[in-house]
Formats: C-alpha cells, structure tokens, sequence
C-alpha cells in the first residue's frame, strides 16, 4: 500500500548519534507516514537500534533534527558548530588571500562581516535547537492547545447549540494533552521478552506503570485499561495478576506489546520484536503486529536482521550499513531491484526453505574499499527512482539509473 | 556406506521438583560418513538432549531410559568417563550456539586452539600405540592358528611390525616437515605484505620465522638441507622464487613409505580367512543358543534368574564368535553384552519399584482428595516415576534379534566374503595406527596448525589473531574460533547445535559456507541441530522432525521440503514467511506439552487442526511413504480421511518446483 500522500508522522532529519569518535548512526534521514510499516535492516553494530533509541530521546543526538508531528522533538547542535568552524577556514583563507593582493581594509571587513553575521545565524540556530530539544513538549502543547480552541471555536460558531457538548470535548482533550509527554506517543517493544519485563511485578503493574507515572489515579480506569489492553493483544483477564514467569515466550511478548499499546501510541518502535522467541510462535505476534495495525492504524518502525519478515511485515525499507543509510525503497522495489552492492550482498545471504535453490545459491561479497571509489566524488543520498534513494556518487548515480531501466 | 553413528531408541527424561520430564522418547537414527543430518524442531522438542548424549554431556539429573548410540563398536550411553574422554573432541566434536560462552574469556584464543591439539597429540600417541601393539598380536595368533608355521608367522608380523613402524615413522616426519613448508609458504605470503608495507619490526619478525619453518621443513623426502641453506641464503629479497619452489614441492607426489611383502598381505588373508571360518560354528552355536534365549525374554513376566543365566550364557558365546580381526565394528554383537546387562537391571528394578510407586501415589492421590474436599486447596500429586517395562523388555528382545540377523547372514554369505579387501583394510587401519603412535606435537607444530586452521575458516591475520582475547573478536569471528577448535583435531563426527542462530544473516552465510567448504574437503559426518528451515535447505542431506522427543517425520532433504507428509512439518513450513509470502502466516495455536504428563496418542494433536480422533487414543506407527522417507501421523493410514496440505506450503512448493524447473531449462 502506498502512503506517501498521508501525514508525515516521524520526520528523522540527517541524524547523527557520535559516541566519541565512534559514530553509530552518520547523516540518516527519513519520513514516516501515517499507518506506515518503516522497516530497518542491516547486520548488528549498523545502528539500526541506535536510531531507534534516539528517535525516542534515550539518547541526545549529535546533530539532525527529529520531528514527530509537526513538532521538533531531538536536535542536535554539531552540525552548526561545524559549519561554523568551516565558515572561520573559509573567512581566515579569504582574509589572508586579501591581505596578501593589498586590499583596502573596507574589504576585509566586508569579509569580517559577513562571518560574523553568519555565526549569528548560527548561534541563533543552536539556540532554537536546544530550546525546541529541551521545551518540545511545551511547546507542542501550546501549539496543539491552540488548535484544538480554534477548532471548537469553530465548531461553535457552525452549530451552537452543541456548545456544551462541544467544551465538555475540548475539556477532555486538554486534560488528555496536558497530561501526557509527547514522547509517550512512541512506544517500544523490545527484543528479549524476558528481560524486558521485571520479574516482581504482576502483568497489570507492568502494563499500567506508563498511566501510573502519567498521573492517573483512578484504579477502575487503569484496571479497565490493562483489561482492554490484554484482550487486544489476544490474552484474557484473569491473566492481569500472575506474574511473567507463568507465561510462555510468545504470551511474554504479547504483554510488552500490550504495555506499549495502553500508552495509545501514535508511533511503535519494534526493536527486533520477534528474533528472541520460538519458531512456533514467532507467525503468530507477527500475525498479532499485522492485526493491530489494521484495526488500531499504527505506525510501526519495525527493525530486524530477518530479511523475509521485514519484506512480509514493511511497506518501506531502508537499509543501514556502518551507521550510514545506503538504500531505501519500497519493499517490493528493493527485493526486485536492489542496486547499492551492499543490499545486493545482504539480499543473497537469505537463506530459503528450498534446498534445490540453496545448494545453488551464492553469496554477493561486499567489500566497500572495492565496490566504490569515492576518494575524489563523495556519495550522497539519492533518488534514483521515486521513491527509492541510494547512496552513491555521480558514475554510481547513472550506472544504477541505467541498472534500474534497463 | 559406512554407518558413522547409529542412535537407536534412544529415551533420556529429567529428574525435576515436579516430576519426570520425558525429554527424549524412543527415538532412532543413523547417519552415514560424510553425510549431514538436521534436527528440527521448536524448543524443548530435546534436539539438544540427543545430541549432548551422543557427547556425553547430559547434566546430572538425567536418567537413559534406553536405547544405544552406537559408534565405532561402542555404546556411548554404556562407556566409562575415561573412554569418553577419548572421543570427545578427538572424535566427536561440538560446536554450541554462543560462541562467547564456549570459549574462555581470559585466555587467549591461541591458547585455546592449541590446548586440544596438544591434549588430543598425547592421547592419539598413547591410542595408537595400544591399538598397533594388540591388533599385531591378534594377528600373530590367528595367523599360527590359521595353520602358518610358528616360526614363519612371527618372521611375518616382525617384519609386518618393523616395516610400519619404519614407514610410519618416515611419513609422520614427511607430513609434518610438508606442513612446516606449508607454513613457510604462508609466512613468504605475510612477508611480501610486510614488505609492502616497509613495517620494519614485521619484517625481521616474519623472515626469523620463515627461515625456522624452512630449516623445520628438512625431510630426506622433502627438501634436502643444501637446497634449504640456498634458499635461505637468498633472502630476505627473493621471497617469491622461495614461494615458488616451495610450491613446486609441495606439488610432488607423496612417495610410499610401506614397501610390504606380498607374503604379508596373502597370509593376513589367509588368517582372516581361517578366523572367519573358525568363527563360523562359534556364531551357529551362539545363533542357536540365542534362538532358545528368545522365549526366556518374550515371556509376560520374565524371571529374573532364568534372564541373567541366559544372558551371561549368550553374551559369552555372542563374544566368542565376533571376528577380532575386524575393524569396523558396527555390528551389533560388540554392545550385545552391554545392553543386555543394563536393561536386565533396569527391568527387574522397575520390577520391584513400580508397585511402590504407584502405592504412593495412590495414597497421595487419596489424601489431596480429602484435602479438597475439606479445603479446596491441595498440593498437586507428584506423579510416579516408572520404568517402562514393556520398551525394556523390547530393547532386549530386539538386542537378540539383531545379532541373530546379523551372525545368520554372515553364515548365510560365508562364500562371498573378501578377505583381500579385509587384509588391505586391516593393514590400512594398522598404519593409521602406527602414525597416530609416532606423531609427535610440539608446542610450534600446534601453532603451526592452529594459524593455517584460522587461515581455512576464514580470519584474516591470524599471527595477530593469535595473540587476541575472545571479546577483541565480533559474534561472527568467535563462532569462527569455535569451529576451528572443534575441527582441529580432525574430528570424525561435528555436531552443531544451532550454530548460526545468534548471528547476522550474512555472518550465518559465511559460516553455512565455512561448514559445507569443511564437510566436503574432511569428508565430515555433520549432524546439524537448528530450527531455521532456511538452514537445514543449505546444509542437509536428511532431515528429521522432532516434536515432544520424539522423530515425527525423517527423509532426505527433498522429500521434506518438497513433500511433507506430518502436519507439524506442514506447521513449521508455513509458520516463516519466504520472499513471496503474502497471505496471512499459519501460527501453531497453543504450547508445546508439559512433557511430566506426555500426551495420550499423538502429541501434536492438541495444536494440530488436522488431527482425528485416533490421534487422541492412539499412537501414530512410523508410515513408509518411500524408502528414505517416513512420517509417523495417522492421516498417512489408508482409512484416513484425505487431507490435503496448507494452501500456503502447496503454493510455495509449487513456485519452488516451477522456479527449478526453469533453471534446469535455461
């Protein structure tokens, strides 16, 4: 399904996450539309996970932009501070050049200037940043307040006789607003079920800790919701009091998912949801995924190393290799026309349930000090065909356009 | 073919708190040398019980209800820790799914290497040197008996004796001065990189070692010492004319080391000949004296003094008649003691312990029901831990009848025997012997090994590598190491249980190639333990099914991929999505049983929505559905009703045959 005309949910903008010198995730962007399925691949270390876990701020990213509705909710400064220190290079090699060849000192203050205005710019940049990083949920609230009165103003005025109605609706979603973080609106469900649940708390603790710490008081509405929460997720009631340990791998990770789903989330980061459990029932939560998606409209970020289950569960995938991102397309256009090497490598690495075709099959290499030449053209993200973006260089960038055609 | 390993009804359970857990239920299979076996199945169907008791490394609380594994004339359920000690790693190896626990994390990875190359040295030495000595003396005596004259028989198996020791002496000095020239070549390849490089320190480290590995590598076969001195002369310049003459010699053919009589050869058959046909009246005897013993144990209610005479009675005749010359022992008649006297104890102590069992349960049963009916609460019965008479009473009728199959035929086909062949084999097997006697591993000739063993699975600077602790290495790296442990002592058999699971999909190509590269240059009999359908397409020749402990469905890889016949293959198979999979997945509703109470009948039925009412009442026999292929369901019983596949596998498997189909074409 094609969802490139829905509203763009998640809005990950040239995102870096530096560990010192170790960079785990390099300059990865990407837009997540409503009820979209985004699926993250690569081997481990690539910085699939990485990207997860700063999307939703467990990290502070170095530099990019994360959106999540409309809002800015992670930014990071280095890039400013780079460009600032490129633009001092630039200024100083100018100035110097000017002063050799005899310029008037109008000249070079003219040059003086412009570098100073430009760290301004700069400076005002980071501020933005770091306030939109820090204030985001502040400001997404008065933002989202405002809308929310002008929509009742207007509804007012169409129809007022439902006045009432209309305030007891905007008093309820206000409430609703001004008790909730935004980031709560994106959820996790993690890879290990069993480490991801603590042991001494029964189901209903675990699955209500998020409204707990919300602020919500009222036992009945939590019971109610954790009850909700289980029978979505095809548990029963009376499992709400026992403890995870009473429970198979499968029904584990039924309750993670249900613990993310009691936060009504707009978002759900799936962080290898399915790579710890059992053959048997790996099908079913990933059944389970997909009927929750349809009924509740979620939009997942699903990341796995599983390449078959990412194609049957993604509408679009990116692929990362090294912290980079190297191609992105969507799932039925990368598996038919992959084009970066090392997509092509990853693809024929898959094993299938078919023995006369793997005893054929044979594995792409990837070697990137061979596969590319980038020591004079640098690689950037391309769009090669709509919708299908490749990282390559200019000689890359025809080659695959001609690959893709032909 | 050769029988490598013969499981045959197999039954292992766990003492636990709560009960018995019957991991492992009378289950069979064999493989052959140079074949791979998967075992698939979700877990705790006890794919990885059977393959730690192939190992002998079930924990403490397990209890071998019965059954054999059979290698190499030995039960391995049966032998002492000492024997085991022997095989484990020398023979049979193990690689295990987390690399980072099997490997020590303060020792350096060399150090681990070459510990078991250095271990297994000793034992192979001391090995050899038993096997060679009684074998010759075996042959001494058959060969007097077989009617050679004394003094002609003891000129024969001295100079048989001093001619191996002789040749095997040279060969082992031969093989391992070519693995030093192999090792010299691969420093000339480090050193012209070096040399690439202008790293001074590597240089000097690298040409110090080269000119070690070339003196090393002096072998009256080989290399003659002069050539060595002009070699070395010319370097450290000429590096790539030494790495081409090196090359050229270790292109030349291997010369024979065992220059034999032609006496020798006739009079070893001569004597295999004449124990073969001394044995024969043994075995009618020991066929006859086994046929009278049937009834003693087919009887409802065996007597347990009547059982042991006539079991020590056979068991002597059985071993009398066995044919001490032969090596390869994949008769039954070598385990024939041995399984008799362990199901004979275990026969009569279920004997004298059911009833009490089940007394106590009863009273227990009892006392919780007045318990609820005064509370309503009451402890769950601890259920009795029987022993299952009748499958003992089987596995000893069966024990007869093996060796009464196996000694009749051999009187039966007593004109078509080759006793050439077996002379050749039997002074093949003693060389092999000798050489594991005068091998002698050295602390350089293990490092030696261990870097061209790096070199083989694939890790790049093993010098380097060598020197490294196992976290300075990624997942796939260490999965590495772990195979090359595993196979550095030129084991027989590997076994890897699930050793690709906690890896990357690229990482796990790798490391399937590294396992098939291996399989086909050691002819290696692999058995392959994993629950990635993907995985077992690569890597099987047959494949087998495990649900509850038990085989559901056994064949080669194509009868299982192409045509699975029991639903819980059709379960696993539609459960994973392929590339091309659209429709909605076929989950496996509910859990696998608590196998303290293992199901009446079919233990898929439960979770099974094919399942009939027999499969409730009655267990499924094993169905032939082609001579490689079997699967143990009642829907293969021609009363069954007709059911057909999953659409979902029956889609695939004809988009499989189409996409074959149009290989083959193209």
């Amino acid at each position: 399904m094609d969802y490139s005309n829905k509203e763009v949910l998640l809005k990950v903008e040239h995102l870096c996450q530096y560990f010192g010198n170790f960079k785990a995730v390099d300059d990865v962007s990407f837009d997540i539309h409503k009820g979209e399925v985004f699926g993250l691949v690569g081997e481990s270390g690539c910085g699939k996970t990485t990207t997860g876990r700063s999307i939703i701020r467990l990290y502070n990213c170095t530099s990019g932009n994360v959106w999540f509705k409309g809002q800015r909710i992670c930014a990071g400064t280095l890039s400013y501070t780079n460009a600032v220190k490129k633009a001092k290079e630039e200024a100083d090699a100018e100035i110097a050049k000017l002063k050799e060849s005899g310029a008037s000192s109008a000249e070079i203050k003219a040059v003086q200037d412009k570098f100073r205005a430009f760290v301004e710019e700069q400076k005002k940049e980071v501020a933005a940043a770091k306030d939109d990083h820090k204030n985001y949920n502040r400001k997404y609230k008065a933002r989202r307040s405002k809308e929310l009165k002008s929509e009742y103003e207007a509804k007012c005025n169409a129809d007022k006789a439902n006045a009432k109605q209309y305030k007891a609706e905007l008093d309820a979603q206000l409430k609703d607003l001004n008790r909730t973080d935004l980031v709560t609106r994106i959820q996790m469900i993690y890879q290990d079920p069993v480490a991801s649940l603590d042991p001494r708390m029964t189901v209903a603790e675990i699955i209500a800790e998020g409204l707990t710490i919300q602020g919500i008081k009222d036992k009945q509405y939590i019971r109610e919701r954790v009850y909700e929460a289980l029978e979505t997720v095809g548990l029963v009631r009376e499992h709400a009091d026992r403890y995870p340990h009473e429970f198979s791998g499968g029904q584990r990770q039924r309750i993670g998912i249900a613990r993310s789903l009691v936060m009504n989330p707009d978002l759900i980061i799936a962080d290898e949801p399915i790579s710890a459990l059992d053959v048997s029932i790996q099908a079913s939560v990933i059944n389970l995924m997909n009927d929750l998606r349809k009924q509740l409209g979620l939009t997942i970020l699903f990341i796995a190393h599983d390449l078959s289950v990412v194609k049957y569960f993604s509408d679009r995938i990116g692929v990362m290799y090294f912290g980079k991102m190297v191609e992105m397309a969507s799932s039925e256009e990368l598996f038919k026309h992959p084009l970066h090497p090392y997509t092509k490598s990853l693809l024929s690495a898959i094993p299938l349930p078919d023995p006369h075709y793997e005893k054929k099959r044979r594995r792409i290499r990837y070697n990137p000090t061979l596969a590319h030449d980038y020591s004079v053209d640098k690689p950037s993200f391309r769009e090669i065909a709509p919708g299908h973006f490749v990282s390559c260089n200019d000689a890359e960038f025809e080659q695959y356009r001609k690959e893709i055609e032909g | 073919m050769e029988n490598k390993i013969d499981v045959r009804n197999l039954s292992i359970s766990f003492h636990t708190g709560s009960g018995t857990v019957k991991a492992v239920r009378d289950i069979s299979f064999s493989v052959e040398k140079g074949e791979t076996l998967a075992i698939v199945g979700e877990s705790g169907s006890g794919k990885s019980v059977t393959a730690k008791a192939i190992l002998g490394i079930l924990a403490k609380n397990s209890i071998v209800e019965g059954g054999e594994i059979i290698y190499d004339g030995q039960d391995l359920l049966k032998i002492s820790e000492e024997e085991f000690n022997e095989l484990r790693g020398h023979k049979i190896s193990m690689i295990y799914q987390d690399p980072l626990s099997s490997l020590d994390p303060i020792m350096k990875i060399g150090k681990q290497m070459t510990e078991a190359t250095i271990i297994n040295g000793k034992v192979a030495k001391k090995h050899g040197k038993k096997n060679f000595t009684s074998k010759i003396a075996e042959l001494n005596t058959a060969m007097k008996a077989a009617g050679t004259d004394s003094a002609k028989a003891d000129k024969i198996t001295s100079e048989l004796t001093s001619v191996i020791e002789n040749g095997s002496a040279k060969r082992v000095a031969f093989v391992q001065a070519r693995e030093y020239a192999e090792s010299a070549l691969f420093s000339c390849e480090q050193l012209i990189t070096a040399q690439k490089k202008a790293d001074e320190k590597l240089i000097a480290e690298e040409l110090s070692f080269l000119k070690e590995r070339l003196e090393l590598s002096v072998n009256e076969n080989l290399f003659d010492a002069d050539t060595v001195k002009n070699l070395i002369a010319k370097l450290p310049e000429n590096v790539s004319e030494i790495e081409k003459s090196l090359e050229d010699i270790l292109d030349k053919a291997q010369p024979d080391f065992y220059a034999y009589n032609t006496e020798a050869n006739t009079e070893t058959a001569k004597a295999l000949k004449f124990q073969f046909e001394q044995n024969l009246p043994k075995k009618k005897a020991a066929v006859e004296a086994l046929e009278k013993a049937l009834p003693v144990f087919n009887k409802a209610e065996l007597n347990q003094n009547e059982c042991k005479t006539s079991a020590n009675e056979t068991k002597k005749l059985v071993l009398d008649a066995i044919d001490k010359l032969t090596v390869i022992k994949d008769s039954a008649a070598y385990t024939y003691g041995s399984t008799m006297d362990a199901s004979i104890e275990r026969y009569f102590k279920g004997v004298t312990k059911n009833p009490k069992e089940l007394r106590r349960v009863e009273k227990e049963t009892a006392k919780r029901e007045k318990l609820l009916a005064k509370k309503g609460d009451a402890p769950e019965v601890i259920p009795a831990v029987l022993v299952d008479l009748e499958m003992t009473k089987g596995t000893m009728l069966r024990a007869v009848e093996e060796v009464i199959e196996k000694y009749s035929a051999e009187i039966n086909n007593a004109n078509v025997h080759d006793f050439d062949a077996e002379a050749v084999r039997l002074i093949e097997w003693l060389e092999e012997q000798a050489e594991r006697m005068n091998s002698v591993v050295t602390k350089k000739y293990a490092y030696d090994k261990a870097i061209r063993i790096m070199e083989d699975v694939g890790i790049a600077e093993p010098r380097k590598r060598f020197e490294q602790y196992p976290f300075e290495f990624s997942g796939g790296m260490r999965q590495r190491i772990v195979i090359a442990i595993a196979i550095a002592a030129n084991p027989d058999i590997l076994i890897c249980d699930e050793p690709t699971t906690a890896l990357d999909v690229t990482i796990q190509a790798q490391i399937l190639e590294l396992i098939n590269d291996l399989k086909a240059k050691r002819n290696l009999t692999v058995i392959f333990i994993t629950h990635d359908l993907g995985v077992v397409a690569n890597i099987a020749d047959k494949v087998a099914v495990m649900y509850a402990g038990k085989i559901v469905e056994h064949g080669t890889v194509d009868d299982v991929f192409y045509a699975p016949a029991h639903p819980y293959t059709w379960a696993l198979l539609s459960s994973m999505p392929d590339l091309d999979t659209e429709d909605r997945l076929e989950s496996i509703p509910g859990t696998p049983p608590n196998m303290i109470y293992p199901p009446k009948g079919d233990a898929f039925a439960a979770r099974n929505k094919y399942a009939l009412a027999i499969d409730l009442e009655q267990e499924p026999p094993k169905f032939r559905i082609s001579d490689t292929h079997w699967a143990a369901t009642w829907l293969l019983h021609p009363k069954a009703p007709k059911v057909e596949m999953p659409q979902i596998i029956k889609d695939r498997i004809e988009r499989m045959k189409e996409m074959d189909a149009k290989e083959g074409n193209a």
